[in-house]
Parts: C-alpha cells; structure tokens; sequence
C-alpha cells in the first residue's frame, strides 16, 4: 500500500486537469439513454457516427439491464433467484448459466476476503433494513437467529450449472455485485455491436468506460469524498470504478443503523471512509468496493495486492486519502482547498482498521 | 420562546385545507391554426399574451375552445382588457414570487369588474415530470461522481403545488407550468413524446392542480397538416387526458399523517420536496391556520417557522398524547427546556413529552434526501398512512371524500416502465378497485388486512393508475 503525499497530488491534479484529457471534441454525436433497473437507474452514453446503431446498442443494452434483474433480484418474487432462495435447501436446483457465473465469482470473493464478502448476508442486511426503515432494533435473539443463516461455505456449487445450501435458512443476495455483472454483460453486449466509444454507469456505484470519448483519452470520472476537500478524480477508459460508503448518520435518530453489515457480527458496519475501486470489469470492482470497505484500509491493500489492476483510495470524512495498488489511478484536485491541503496528512497504513 | 413573526404570530383560524376537486389541463399554442376542439379532445388553451395575432383567439374559439390569456403581472390590465375585448374564458397571470398580495388584490379588483373571466394564478418553479439520470452530458465531456448507488431522482411537482396551496389558501386557483427539457432529443424523433404528455397530465391530475402543458409548435403544425405520426402520438396523449378527465369530482382532502407548518416556501422547498419524493403523506399549512383539529388527523409535525405561544403549546400537548414535533432551525428556548433532554446531539436535542417526542434541529436542513428519508424513519411504519414496496419511482397521493368512507389513491409511475407496486393503506377497506387509461374502472384487487393496515398489489404500474378503497361496512378507514 502506498500512501499519498498531497503535494504530489496537487503535481498529478496539476499536469492532468481535466481540461487536458478532454480535448475539443471531434464529435459531439452520442445517444444518452436511462433505464431504472436493480433499484436504480442505469445510463448509457455512446458516442458513434452512426446514431441509429448507437441508439439500438443503447437500447438493447438496457433491454438486457432489465433481463438480468429479472433474473438477480431478491425483491421481485418471480425472479430467478427468488425462485432459487426458495427451493435449493438441501437439494441440488438447476440454475442459469448467468446465475451460475454469478454467485461462483461471489464464491470467489468470499474466500479471498474470508468472508468479508458474502452473498449470503440477506437475512441480516434485511433485519437491519427494516429497521432503518423505521421498525424497531432487532433484538439479540433476533440478530442471532438471521446469523445462523449466513455463511457463504454453506453454499454448494456443481458445475456447470447446479446450486444447493446446506443451511435451512440461507437466502442469497446479490446487491454488491450484481450491478457490476449487468454493466459487463452491457459492455460486452455494445463491443459485440461495434460500439467503440462509452460510458455505463449503474447509479452512481459501478461505472464501466469503453474506450474515450471523442478528442480525448480517458474519461473522467469524479469520486465519492466524504470530507468535500479532496475533489478526487480516476480516468477511465476499458475498466471500471465501483464506490461504497455507509449510510450517512442520521440527525433525526442518530442511532439508527447504516445499510452495510459485517458478516462476521451481523451488526451494521461503522467507519468513517468512503471507497472507490478501480479494476479491469465491473464485476470486479462492485464486488472489491464493499469489501475493501468492510476491511478497511489495512487489511484492505493486502487483499488489494493479490489483484492485477486493481487500486483502491479510502478517504475519510476528515479530508484523509489512502490508495492501495497504483498511486496514478487516482488524482486528487488538491489545490481546491489550498490551506486544507497543507495540513493534510496522508494516512498511512498503520492508521488502523476503521473498524 | 421565540419572538414570533407577524406573519406566525397572527391569530390561528380553522381553516380546512383543501385542493381541488379535479384538475385542468391547459395546453399553450401559438397562434397557428389548431384542428378543432372535438379532434384533439383539449378544452382549454393558452394563447401568451400580446399575441402577435389578434384574429388567433377567434380563430381558436371558432376551433370550439376555451382560450385563455397568460400575461405577466405588469400586464394584467391590458391583457384584461384584451381578454374581454376577444371573448376569451380567462386569464392567467404569472405570479413570480409565488406570493404577492398587491397581485392578489389587483385579481379580486379585476374579476369583481370582468365577472366573465376566469383568473388563475400561474406559480412559478414547475418542472417536467421526469425521472432523471445523474449524468450531465455535455459537449466536451460527462459530469459524473461515482459514489454509493442512489435511488432514482423524480422531478415532481407535488411540492411547489402543495406549498403554494397552502401559503395562499384563499387565493384564485393555482397553476403550474414547465418547459420541456431540450437535452438529448434524439434526431428525427417527436419531442416531447407521447410518454411525457402521458406522464404530466398523469401527474396533475394525481395532485390535482391544473397545469399548462406546452403544445410544440411543430406538433402543432403537424396535427393541423394532418401528420399520421403526430396524430399517432396525440392520440396516445388523448388517452390521458381522458382517464384525468374521469376522475372523481366531489370535493376531498389530501390524507396525510405528517403536518408541514410552512410561512417561506423558499426556506422549506427542498426538505418538501424530498417529503414529497419518499411518499410522507404530508399537509402543508401556515402556521396561523394550525389548530387541534388539524393535529387530530396527524400523528408526526415538522415546523420550518417560528412559532407563536400559541402554536408552541398545541404541539406540546400534541406530543404529550404520543405525536412526533420535529423543530427545524430552532435555538430558542421552549417550556419543555425545563426538563433534561432524552438525548443531546451536536446537531439535534430530543425531549420526551408524555408518550411522544420533540426534536429540535439547530440548523436548517441541508441535507434534504437524509431528512425525508430520516422522518420517514422517525414517523416509522405504524404511523404511517400511505407505503409503497418495490417501486422507488412511484409517487403516491391520496384523498378521501367528505364522509371518510372512500380514499382515492392515485399512482404515479414517473420511470415509464411497468411496475408491480405494493401498496399499503392504513385501515380497514371493504372494496379495493383500480383502474388506468388501459383498463377502465375498474377491476377489482384482491387485498388483505394486516396490522391495521390493508395491502394489495397494483399489476404493472405504467405510468397512471387511480385506486378506490371503500371502506362502507367496516369501522375504520385512514385518518
């Protein structure tokens, strides 16, 4: 892990503003489209001298958005995985080969992060949930009864194409990596089409770059930065950023709790960072954006380092930045905040785990 | 206590908060030709005032409309004037402030003098009815921030209209109007698009204000011309406006659980409109007009106001029998300061009153989404009246008759995409019954009754649905 001298970030901020990646635009011909799929509303910005070919990419893309929440989604009963959550107790199910690929890449993360990230922490993000949707605390009893349904080695897989949980209670959930699998799946989808130029972007938490947009070689992307001071940047052009962060404390109830669980606890996560990922495919990235979060700086860049091209940057809510992986992944606007800068210290790795 | 302003500090009345009964539809032309009345199933049209073409207003009302004359305030008079010379049905002025009692007066003057028109006052602020996207994309690049997913952003204009009812209650009828977004117009296609029109006349008819709708002047020629796919569109349109034009017109009030007290719409805009956006069945009244028999139908008060003696005391009985006050910007001293706080925090102090709570917020809502969705959270599920599953894009309002027998729900869907919404009534309902432009009334839902509260589900939620819960025969039906 490396940590980031402020005056260095005021050099990189300085020798690639914005306005030196983005030159003038050759061509300013590009279709925008907007769909709410998976909770959300996934964009798609294309760029192409044919409209008409960009247009239908745009709108297959999006098509194909909406598929895959069919398929992944916990809230629609009817969906694939509702179907499954219902029936692969204690007996193989016969699943999709998107599902499949899903939930095995999910497997995957979950043994490199031993379990930090699990798909199977449904029933206790949802007993928190309700809460934060205003019904009461769970109670003890409560918190250890949705446990007992967590853990991702109670999840069986049989190739190619077969599920079953060794738990009675088990129910997957796909929200931290799903929306980075229907921005792949769109991403190939428009390559497929020819499309060279664009930008998919699921809500906010998981942006995929093709290529650049016209006069230019990267696209910027802004990132989340809880302090407000350090107006941080990537560019990204063939790979992907994917940011977490907790929910914001509330002033009305300030003890009501934040939408991300440790697994381990089932107890809401608490932390004072914001995390933005950069990797190859999205998937990637939304899967490492919650769990480098939950790991927090320290454990995080051990994690970070058995990737290839993958970086990370913490920053917390008192102005502090800390980057995993390559350092020239992330730009921080420094000069924004001139005096702020000049105090800030960088955090180093053995600032210790938020956690 | 604080000092309390004129405008609080007044006397407190009963008045009963209304909207109206139903909702118009106004388009704005230009002075081309139109096809008549009975082909494009519009009643009322606006014509800008001056008009370039004074014979435009004959040939729109030989055309068999009503036409309507929009001028700014400075030009009451003379569009006045003008309006009644051309025989027009009314006029709308522009009221930019939202609030202007020498406008109000010049009104009363003017519709005593020309009792054959019509006034409205046209507020400003609306916005096209849209779920937006976070990206602005410009000629040279994408604003963007990458950051934790978020819900979808509506436009609504439930909020302006909403404030606007309730900080001018006894002025002419609120309009409301917005410009079509001109980004990303995809070449060659119909801007608007049968969608939007759906959507915003969906949508004024949801909230019941009357709203003027600009009619393109290019789909305006094209319709006159006879265009297939302009009348291929209008007539999808046309669907809308009959469907709002079906809906009940006996006089109802908004159900509403959370009292917003409200003297400067500016300072509270946002934190309503966010209100409005998470579905808080809220009531927007001035602080004079606050009474006990206000308070007897919500449970939860937000106050964007100081407040007079008065007003302090009814919330402090109000929390005492269990409700929730929540006091934004407030760092005066209140009678329940004799008592320790349940809870201090740097930006917030809790007082339990009786069985309910005052929270004292020490500064003005910044962050407006984390408000809604913390009062959301405060007020919690039981209290409730009105809650949406598994539809972040729909926007809920209700109205329940003058016998508190039938509640009117209508259901906004502003993704254009088909939904399954769930939907949750507090009370007890016989009869759940809906329908949309694609299926008259109406079909009856299957719901059940849990907790007090009676639930079903709306099939593929478009764009507009309208629900009739009825609850003759049971006890109880939402406050």
């Amino acid at each position: 892990m490396r940590s980031v001298n402020p005056a260095l970030a005021c050099l990189i901020s300085a020798v690639l503003p914005v306005a030196s990646v983005l030159c003038s635009a050759q061509s300013s011909s590009f279709v925008h489209q907007k769909r709410y799929a998976m909770g959300t509303v996934f964009e798609i910005v294309i760029y192409d001298d044919d409209l008409h070919q960009a247009d239908a990419a745009a709108r297959a893309s999006l098509d194909e958005v909406v598929r895959l929440d069919g398929v992944m989604s916990n809230y629609k009963p009817e969906s694939e995985l509702s179907r499954m959550n219902r029936s692969a107790h204690f007996q193989w199910v016969r699943i999709s080969r998107e599902l499949y690929q899903v939930i095995e890449q999910s497997l995957l993360y979950s043994r490199l992060s031993e379990g930090q990230f699990d798909i199977s922490v449904g029933p206790v993000v949802d007993l928190w949930k309700a809460a934060l949707a205003g019904g009461p605390m769970p109670t003890a009893a409560e918190q250890a009864a949705a446990l007992r349904c967590v853990g991702y080695r109670q999840i069986e897989l049989m190739p190619p194409d077969r599920i079953q949980f060794h738990s009675d209670c088990m129910r997957l959930d796909l929200g931290s990596i799903g929306k980075g699998y229907a921005v792949d799946r769109v991403a190939g989808l428009l390559k497929a089409r020819g499309i060279r130029r664009a930008y998919i972007d699921a809500g906010g938490s998981t942006i995929y770059a093709l290529g650049a947009p016209p006069g230019a070689n990267a696209w910027p992307v802004g990132l989340r930065d809880p302090s407000g001071k350090l107006a941080p940047q990537t560019l990204l052009m063939n790979n992907s950023v994917s940011t977490s962060e907790q929910s914001a404390p509330s002033a009305l109830q300030p003890d009501a709790p934040g939408h991300i669980v440790l697994p381990g606890t089932g107890k809401p996560l608490e932390t004072r960072y914001a995390v933005s990922v950069t990797a190859l495919y999205a998937t990637e990235s939304d899967a490492l954006s919650t769990t480098l979060l939950l790991l927090g700086p320290v454990k995080g860049a051990a994690l970070v380092k058995t990737f290839h091209n993958v970086s990370a940057i913490w920053i917390d809510s008192g102005g502090q930045g800390t980057i995993a992986g390559d350092s020239t992944a992330f730009h921080l606007a420094a000069e924004k905040q001139p005096n702020r800068i000049a105090t800030v210290e960088i955090s180093k790795a053995d600032k210790g785990s938020p956690q | 206590m604080k000092k309390a302003p004129v405008v609080c500090a007044a006397f407190l009345v009963s008045v009963i908060a209304g909207v109206p009964a139903t909702a118009k539809v106004f388009f704005r032309v230009t002075p081309y030709p139109l096809p008549p009345a009975r082909k494009t199933g519009v009643e009322d049209v606006v014509v800008v005032w001056p008009s370039p073409d004074s014979s435009s207003i004959a040939r729109l009302r030989s055309g068999g409309y009503r036409v309507w004359l929009q001028c700014e305030s400075k030009d009451l008079t003379e569009a006045v004037a003008a309006a009644d010379q051309a025989l027009s049905t009314g006029v709308i002025v522009t009221n930019p402030a939202n609030s202007n009692q020498s406008l109000e007066k010049q009104l009363s003057t003017l519709a005593v003098a020309h009792k054959n028109l019509a006034f409205r006052n046209l507020i400003s602020g609306g916005k096209q009815p849209q779920m937006r996207g976070r990206l602005v994309v410009e000629r040279d690049g994408i604003l963007q921030v990458s950051s934790p997913s978020t819900q979808p952003w509506l436009d609504t204009n439930l909020a302006i209209v909403r404030l606007a009812q309730s900080t001018h209650p006894d002025s002419f009828p609120i309009t409301y109007d917005f410009r079509w977004s001109t980004e990303e117009v995809p070449a060659g296609a119909w801007h608007p698009d049968a969608d939007d029109y759906a959507l915003a006349i969906a949508e004024s008819d949801a909230i019941r204000s009357d709203v003027i709708i600009d009619l393109p002047p290019a789909l305006q020629k094209a319709l006159y011309a006879e265009d297939p796919q302009a009348w291929s569109l209008w007539k999808k349109a046309m669907a809308y406006l009959g469907f709002a034009s079906r809906a009940p017109a006996e006089t109802s009030h908004p159900v509403a659980n959370l009292g917003v007290i409200v003297d400067e719409e500016r300072d509270s805009y946002e934190a309503v409109n966010l209100m409005a956006r998470h579905n808080l069945a809220f009531e927007a009244i001035r602080p004079r007009d606050l009474t006990r028999s206000h308070l007897n139908g919500w449970n939860a008060v937000v106050a964007f106001c100081a407040l007079n003696h008065e007003a302090v005391a009814i919330l402090q009985n109000f929390a005492a029998m269990g409700g929730i006050v929540v006091l934004v910007n407030s760092l005066e001293n209140f009678p329940w300061h004799s008592a320790p706080p349940f809870r201090r925090e740097p930006h917030s102090t809790t007082y339990t009153i009786g069985s309910g709570q005052i929270v004292e917020l020490a500064e003005p809502v910044i962050d407006p989404e984390g408000f809604a969705r913390d009062l959301r959270r405060v007020i919690g599920r039981e209290r409730s009246v009105l809650g949406l599953w598994n539809s972040l894009t729909t926007i809920v309002t209700a109205y329940r008759d003058q016998d508190r027998r039938e509640i009117t729900l209508y259901l906004v869907n502003y993704a254009d995409q088909p939904d399954n919404v769930q939907v949750q009534v507090k009370g007890r309902f016989r009869q759940v019954r809906y329908e949309s432009p694609d299926e008259p009334c109406c079909v009856s839902l299957s719901s059940f009754e849990r907790n007090g509260f009676t639930e079903f589900t709306i099939p593929s939620l478009r764009i507009v649905a309208r629900v009739h819960l009825d609850s003759r025969g049971e006890n109880s039906a939402a406050q």
